[in-house]
């Protein structure tokens, strides 16, 4: 191959690339294209090492999309071996004897025009075996305006004069080899399309996790969204550490001022200001515990967590029936094990089922030297409280005693006040009352949170 | 300059930094392409080394710039003497006045004090901070950008012009352009997340803790010693302990420590007993020590 084909091979074999770590949601501008163009020129790119490294160190600029990149990065650049998925190893070893690595490659480059001629909508829809119909369907045409050589197999596809390799003149082999070479194409087919899906499956599978009710997830699915939750609390960290930067300078600071430039004989030649204090909250959460709620509580907890250096103080506390305080829990283990140690080590029922009344006499009476002016209280539970003593006394008081009150409700709105559920009348002391189901509206409420207490 | 990938792996090994395949790809990119690096990644693995490596191996200047909170143009990119201009005016008083003497009026002295101003705000009275330094100075170096997350946004937006033209304006002088452009290496524990315009004028790095023959290699390029049984034992250990859940896990830097004053200790072997005694020197935290001590069946085999 002369190097200008091989050239513009490899630069649009990069933009593919290029557009699937966008499908997946990694933001790659112009710079960095042109960053790896330059690249690609001082570097041998048969290392693999080497190539993986120049892609990922011009394209990807946050490290949280590392992951992300490297399975991109394996999909779409080792797939091309696996054209053989699905052949017994003699076949292959027959089958490569006979036909040169040519053909592979010459319906390969074919099969790649082919389908980037195709509106990207039908490789979504379509299965393997209509595109592959399609392909070749579509095959004649393209011969007369000159198609490779090894075309010539298919010209009278389904007779059996496949011409270009049968040196054997038997009709069975061409069979074989017919039936060897579809099932080749319809590997490539797949692959290609995967290959091409990557990104876009990648960032579906995430937002499908996101966005999936809570209560629905699996616990396969779970530990995925362990990753996820991960990444998300980092990034959702940085944009909120990154808002509140903004508001840093306060007034003079005249004392200073006047001390440092004595030395230029009073004349402020320096200023100096105040640096505001930064404005963390303080929060208190609440999550109950009990089994109907329990997969929200885990997210909510796994999140503030990852959150936990944004705000100044965060008091963590449990409850199904009795308060219980689990700050400590965390500071010493990683939200993973303390969750899960949790359930094990301390014993939230007394009774029969959530009692909110009574766990939030508890509050005040134990643990009110945590609410102050600057707290936001923060409520994850149904509301449900088995038909038990509200205890609104207690609760107006928390809401006196701090700045907000949230509620996090797992419930569907229409079944708040319906049976036992006390939403309503809880929700009268609350800032909001909020409906959750996925992890995004969690994420989202507390990405709030921060713009609110303003 | 490095000629290759496997140049400079060779190059940085010569100075006792041993660079993965994937740290020497994007060292011998940014030489070539002349592009800042953004280098990210645990505490202690590396990332300052890195850049003192380069200075030592390519045998040119280290421009170091601690960043901090609070630190601005005047820490980062020049400062005026004000002291020094003050006491230039007092000791020239006496001229400036022989020379005001002939003018009758306000107008015409101002005009002759405006045209000789320039005098106090030349570079005679400027103090050039690192990033002038590296700019002015005519000659290749390394600007080694620290902890560049300690900054203030501020100052981060201020370091684009540095970075993408390699030039820096003086209002009262003028711009100041290069044309050996310094090697600029950035690091961040990603305490804050860099601003996108920063991140897309940088190549990226992400050096995450070695792997178990990297960390071997080292470990006995350092120490050499600590014989290849003892040095096999230790890095064993180490990536067994990072394993566990623990709120700091022990880098690079820290394996250093513990082979040397295990070699200073006399000891040619890592048994479990001596290895649980000098914890401390790679765990900082009781807990962490504890939690290991609590989990020593699985992590001191030998």
């Amino acid at each position: 191959m002369n190097p200008v084909i091989n050239q513009s091979h490899i630069s649009g074999k990069l933009f593919e690339f290029i557009e699937i770590l966008r499908d997946a949601n990694i933001t790659i501008s112009a710079d960095e294209v042109i960053a790896l163009f330059n690249a690609v020129t001082e570097i041998e790119l048969e290392e693999k090492n080497i190539f993986r490294q120049t892609l990922k160190t011009t394209l990807v600029k946050d490290y949280t999309d590392i992951p992300v990149f490297d399975r991109c990065f394996d999909e779409y650049f080792s797939s091309r071996q696996r054209f053989f998925d699905g052949m017994d190893s003699d076949d292959l070893i027959n089958f490569t004897d006979r036909v040169s690595n040519n053909v592979v490659n010459e319906i390969d480059s074919q099969l790649e025009k082919f389908i980037d001629s195709l509106d990207p909508a039908i490789l979504l829809e379509k299965s393997a075996e209509e595109i592959m119909q399609m392909f070749l369907d579509d095959l004649p045409e393209s011969d007369s305006s000159g198609g490779g050589e090894g075309m010539g197999i298919f010209r009278s596809r389904g007779g059996a004069t496949g011409s270009y390799y049968s040196r054997s003149e038997s009709g069975e082999t061409d069979q074989k080899n017919m039936d060897e070479i579809l099932a080749i194409i319809k590997n490539m087919i797949n692959l290609k399309i995967t290959r091409r899906n990557i990104g876009k499956t990648l960032k579906n599978r995430e937002d499908f996790l996101l966005n999936k009710f809570i209560y629905q997830l699996t616990p396969q699915e779970i530990k995925e969204m362990r990753e996820i939750v991960n990444r998300f609390g980092q990034k959702l960290k940085s944009r909120i550490s990154l808002r509140k930067k903004r508001v840093k300078h306060g007034g003079i600071d005249i004392k200073r001022t006047f001390r440092t430039n004595l030395q230029y004989g009073g004349v402020p030649f320096k200023l100096f200001y105040k640096t505001k204090k930064i404005d963390r909250p303080q929060l208190v959460v609440m999550v109950d515990v009990s089994r109907s709620v329990n997969q929200y509580s885990r997210f909510m907890l796994l999140l503030t967590y990852s959150l936990q250096s944004l705000f100044s103080k965060v008091r963590t506390f449990a409850f199904i029936s009795n308060m219980v305080e689990i700050t400590d829990l965390f500071r010493e283990m990683d939200p993973e094990r303390a969750i899960n140690s949790m359930f094990t080590d301390i014993n939230f029922t007394y009774g029969w089922g959530s009692n909110y009344g009574r766990c939030f006499d508890q509050f005040i009476e134990n643990h009110s030297d945590a609410l102050t002016r600057k707290t936001s209280v923060l409520i994850l539970g149904d509301a449900r409280n088995n038909d038990n003593d509200p205890g609104l006394d207690s609760f107006q008081k928390i809401h006196d005693k701090t700045r907000n009150v949230f509620w996090l409700n797992p419930d569907k709105k229409h079944l708040w006040d319906w049976n036992d559920s006390l939403a309503s009348l809880y929700g009268y002391y609350c800032k909001e009352m909020k409906e959750v189901n996925n992890f995004l509206d969690l994420s989202g409420f507390i990405d709030k949170l921060f713009i609110d207490t303003k | 300059m490095f000629t290759s990938v496997e140049e400079a792996i060779k190059e940085l090994e010569k100075v006792k930094y041993i660079a993965s395949k994937e740290i020497a790809t994007t060292v011998y990119l940014a030489l070539k392409l002349e592009k800042p690096v953004l280098v990210e990644g645990p505490a202690g693995v590396g990332k300052t080394e890195l850049a003192k490596c380069i200075a030592s191996a390519l045998n040119i200047d280290l421009i170091r710039m601690q960043c901090y909170e609070g630190l601005d143009e005047s820490k980062a990119l020049y400062e005026w003497e004000y002291a020094k201009q003050l006491l230039y005016t007092q000791i020239l008083k006496d001229k400036l006045s022989e020379i005001m003497g002939s003018e009758e009026t306000l107008k015409g002295s101002i005009e002759k004090l405006t045209s000789s101003e320039d005098v106090f705000f030349s570079e005679k009275f400027l103090i050039p901070r690192p990033i002038l330094q590296s700019i002015t100075n005519n000659r290749r170096s390394v600007l080694l950008i620290d902890e560049i997350d300690k900054s203030d946004s501020e100052f981060e937006a201020f370091l684009l012009e540095v970075l993408s033209d390699f030039q820096v304006t003086i209002p009262e002088l003028g711009t100041f352009k290069t044309d050996v452009k310094p090697f600029v290496f950035l690091t961040s524990n990603s305490a804050r997340e860099m601003s996108d315009a920063l991140k897309r004028r940088c190549l990226h790095l992400y050096i995450d803790y070695p792997t178990l023959e990297l960390e071997e290699k080292i470990v006995s390029l350092k120490v050499p010693d600590s014989g290849p049984r003892m040095t096999r034992q230790i890095v064993e250990t180490v990536q067994r302990i990072r394993k566990l859940q623990l709120k700091k896990e022990p880098s690079i830097s820290e394996t250093l420590d513990w082979t040397k004053a295990l070699v200073l200790l006399g000891y040619q072997d890592l048994d479990p007993a001596i290895a649980m005694e000098t914890l401390n020197f790679i765990l900082k935290y009781e807990k962490d020590i504890k939690l290991a001590i609590s989990q020593s069946k699985e992590v001191f085999l030998n």
